[in-house]
């Protein structure tokens, strides 16, 4: 039993675990597949393959191009760090529309006719929060670098009656 | 010439397989355990809730209520569902829909922050490890199939493979037994992880002092970080925010009343019509092909039992409008709950109650009623009710609501409305009733 447990490399609680985890698993499986084996199959590594292979690579080869892209600053600006003035309402803005993108679509062709809604407002509203999103954000980074600004003034000339242009040296 | 000599261990191929190769500065064991901890939390109440909704249908009651017959031992469970608090279907269904939009965005970054262990290498190092990475392919497939089929489903978008309840639920079994696997594994990880840093201290760490966790701590700590662009207070608030914002955008569906408006994302965040019967609906009567001719004068509801009684040569009764709006009439107040997690406030239900319509049918102690609608096919055209649903005082067949007629969405010319259960078994546009003794 030992060189066996050995050999599996791990504790015989995990063994157990894992045997009566994966009965359940394979029960619920067996019956999942009934629905639509082909299907199901598809879904579920589509939705390993997409989601960890597709999507993830994407936004991550997104995040660094658009960081070695934007590397340029006008000299003039104090050094704030504004990647994540971009990276967040584009990521919340994203989720919403991966959730919500069969609405703001309009893809369900009978959802009007079924509920009396129609789909037409999705898109806008999507938009619409889009926008706040970004004009959020951009007001934000932009107190943030005032107050960045500020203290590079200050840093700069210390001195209260400090002159409006610094001495030529 | 050099020649380059293999080593004689094969180390991992160039790319994602080498650790090096990921290079950010806060991924680590300590912010995959909060957002791990966050969804050992708040999963099982998904997971529960969605169990409760299966029940809520009563599919031991008959088959016609079963839409996963083949259930076998995981209907373990269930048991017949109460008639009160009448708002019970209405906060399950919200609490499972809502939470399960809620926590996409925890799932995404927590799926995230794991990402360099796919490519782990080696690959397999035992058959310990072969069975951990085949449950985390159910993990991440099953979760990620459970979200999908339920977001699209609440948008009547249907393009998943076969019935939602079938995969929905049968899907949610396998997700549940790698969940628990994955539990079982990883929860003295996650402890030791939580452990070693201090959340408090980690909420006022600020980009310039954010450093990388102890490279001893695990196999997601980069071993070549990259300078920071976030602190993981940063990660964690991003994260929040997401969530907070899709709940923003779609809890009002469940709430209902004036917030229903600032549910600006979820399916039902409109308001529907104007007048008495301007609450949500599902299913219109034009969708589901209810004509005008079927609903108007010539419409008769027919009141049969079977059993005993049926044996007693009690025959059908047959009813029209006028015969039940000349019966005893009751109020009930209740709302509309859908599975798809959208509700109404309680709306004022005039009608007869069904335990006066069971008597009337021959049956004083009924055990159940299968209530058929003028609906031709389609799941939902009939429904069986049990025993308490049949008793209690707020059962109506409602004639009227809001103090006025029936609309034809709402079941002109009369509908079943029972306390605490799912929409689809308020059944609309009633044409037969059969009473089992």
């Amino acid at each position: 039993v030992r060189r066996l447990l050995r050999w599996y490399g791990a504790s015989p609680l995990n063994l157990l675990t894992m045997v009566g985890c994966f009965a359940l698993a394979g029960y619920a499986a067996v019956m999942l597949l009934k629905v639509n084996a082909l299907g199901v199959t598809v879904w579920f590594a589509g939705a390993v393959i997409g989601h960890d292979l597709v999507l993830m690579p994407l936004y991550t080869i997104a995040d660094r191009s658009v960081r070695a892209v934007f590397t340029r600053r006008p000299p003039e600006l104090p050094a704030v760090p504004w990647i994540n003035y971009l990276r967040v309402p584009v990521v919340l803005s994203g989720i919403l529309l991966l959730i919500w993108f069969p609405l703001i679509l309009r893809l369900p062709r009978s959802f009007q006719a079924s509920t009396t809604l129609p789909t037409s407002p999705y898109l806008w509203h999507w938009l619409a929060v889009t926008g706040v999103l970004f004009l959020t954000s951009a007001a934000a980074y932009a107190l943030r670098l005032r107050r960045a600004r500020g203290r590079a003034r200050k840093a700069a000339h210390p001195a209260k009656e400090a002159p409006a242009r610094p001495p030529a040296s | 010439v050099k020649l380059k000599l293999k080593p004689p261990i094969a180390g991992p191929p160039p790319g994602p397989f080498r650790r090096s190769f990921w290079r950010s500065p806060i991924r680590g064991p300590w912010l995959t355990s909060v957002f791990g901890l966050v969804l050992l939390v708040s999963i099982p109440v998904v997971i529960v809730t969605g169990l409760l909704s299966y029940a809520a249908y009563n599919p031991d009651l008959s088959p016609v209520n079963d839409e996963t017959p083949g259930k076998g031992l995981l209907g373990f469970y269930l048991f017949s569902w109460p008639t009160h608090p009448v708002w019970l279907y209405r906060l399950n269904q919200g609490v499972h829909v809502t939470l399960g939009l809620v926590l996409v965005p925890i799932l995404l970054f927590k799926l995230w922050s794991v990402l360099p262990k796919l490519f782990e290498w080696p690959p397999l190092r035992s058959p310990a490890h072969l069975l951990e990475r085949l449950s985390l392919f159910l993990l991440v497939g099953g979760a990620v199939f459970e979200f999908a089929t339920g977001i699209l489903n609440i948008q009547t978008w249907y393009k998943f493979p076969g019935s939602f309840y079938p995969l929905h639920f049968y899907g949610a079994w396998v997700f549940t037994a790698a969940l628990v696997m994955h539990v079982v594994l990883k929860v003295p990880t996650m402890i030791r992880a939580l452990r070693s840093r201090s959340l408090i201290r980690e909420l006022r760490t600020n980009l310039a002092d954010t450093r990388p966790e102890s490279p001893d701590a695990g196999y997601l700590v980069s071993p070549a970080p990259a300078a920071p662009t976030i602190s993981r207070r940063g990660v964690l608030v991003f994260a929040g925010a997401g969530s907070l914002l899709v709940a923003a955008l779609s809890v009002g569906q469940a709430l209902g009343g004036p917030l229903r408006r600032t549910a600006l994302l979820a399916p039902h965040g409109q308001e529907a019509g104007g007048g008495p019967g301007s609450f949500q609906v599902n299913r219109t009567a034009a969708i589901v092909g209810i004509k005008p001719s079927e609903t108007g004068d010539t419409w008769r509801l027919t009141l049969a039992s079977s059993g005993q009684a049926a044996h007693a040569g009690h025959a059908p009764v047959v009813l029209t409008r006028a015969d039940l709006l000349h019966m005893e009439q009751h109020t009930a107040s209740l709302p509309i709950a859908c599975v798809e997690g959208w509700s109404t406030d309680n709306q004022a239900w005039d009608g007869v109650r069904l335990s006066d319509l069971a008597r009337l049918a021959g049956v004083s102690r009924p055990s159940s009623v299968l209530v058929r609608s003028l609906q031709r096919g389609g799941a939902f055209s009939q429904a069986v009710l049990s025993a308490d649903q049949i008793m209690s005082p707020d059962s109506l067949l409602a004639l009227r609501v809001n103090g006025a007629d029936l609309t034809p969405d709402h079941g002109y010319p009369a509908r079943v409305i029972v306390p605490a259960s799912p929409g689809v078994h308020n059944t609309k546009w009633v044409a037969s009733m059969t009473f089992e003794a």
